[in-house]
């Protein structure tokens, strides 16, 4: 596959809504925005609590805990599981899986109280051809650049760089699901798909 | 390799690798269109992917949100800054 030259690397960095880099070799801090920062990060990007009640982001954290934790307490005792990568991450074979409730348009939506089904994407999936179904948290962004949430075109790009060896040909999307006892057999029939493809990577994106 | 937006549930999960990003929920990648700042995040994961020496770490990244400005990433086969150094506390 041919790699990107520099020059198409610095045009893809750039970005259709306009210059986003520095030149430095440090990441340049803004001036204070304390104030707006902690606005942004109390009170926007709210979202529906039920359908209805629109909560602020603290408060979305503080449910989401709520209703994490005592499972995890449960289900994640004994042993991390533990797969160290046996190739450079340039030979490696890469899936994608988000919890953001993404799936094709053309695919029937996870249902927004709760679902314990699974999507799958294929590699070649263009931002057109996706869409978000989930209310739990603002999707506003997402649905306007769908990587922040599913970075498959963003994977796309490095496989075209060779920073990764390959993207898999198939990749899962996961709705709001609160309950992960529900979730197991489709996290189950995942993971299998998943081993089944040689995949040496896999990297979780939540909503 | 997972990214995580709550710290406690990242640590709660026990899973093999994670990084924790203080963003709001629907952005573990970042802003709309800022694909320097999408590339960071992927570096940072790639890198804990090749160099995390043990099962468990949650590793919280330092980005501020919509106060940072992202350098490109020029060279993707040396591990991140943000990551070399997290690992080597």
């Amino acid at each position: 596959m041919d790699t990107l030259n520099q020059q198409q690397i610095d045009s893809i960095e750039q970005g259709p809504l306009g210059r986003t880099t520095n030149r430095d070799d440090k990441p340049a801090r803004t001036h204070t925005g304390r104030l707006k920062e902690f606005f942004e990060r109390k009170f926007s990007n709210s979202a529906v609590l039920f359908g209805v009640v629109p909560i602020g982001t603290s408060l979305g954290r503080w449910v989401s805990k709520i209703i994490a934790l005592p499972q995890l307490r449960k289900l994640a005792t004994g042993e991390v599981p533990w797969a160290p990568l046996r190739k450079p991450v340039s030979e490696s074979t890469v899936v994608l899986l988000s919890t953001g409730g993404v799936h094709l348009r053309s695919d029937r939506p996870f249902n927004l109280n709760g679902d314990p089904t699974f999507r799958m994407i294929p590699k070649d999936a263009l931002q057109a051809d996706l869409t978000i179904s989930h209310q739990a948290y603002d999707k506003t962004d997402a649905l306007r650049d769908i990587n922040l949430v599913f970075p498959i075109e963003r994977l796309r790009e490095l496989e075209a760089e060779c920073v990764i060896g390959r993207l898999a040909e198939e990749h899962y999307g996961f709705g709001l699901m609160g309950s992960a006892k529900r979730l197991m057999p489709s996290i189950k029939e995942v993971a299998r798909r998943i081993r089944k493809s040689g995949v040496d990577l896999a990297l979780l994106v939540p909503a | 390799m997972a990214l995580a937006l709550v710290k406690e549930v990242a640590v709660a999960a026990n899973a093999p690798r994670f990084l924790y990003l203080h963003w709001p929920f629907g952005h573990a990648l970042g802003e709309p269109g800022n694909l320097a700042q999408q590339r960071t995040v992927l570096h940072d994961m790639l890198s804990m992917a090749a160099l995390a020496p043990r099962p468990g770490l949650v590793i919280e990244l330092p980005y501020r949100w919509r106060r940072e400005s992202y350098p490109s990433v020029r060279d993707w086969a040396t591990p991140s800054e943000a990551v070399v150094s997290a690992v080597s506390l």
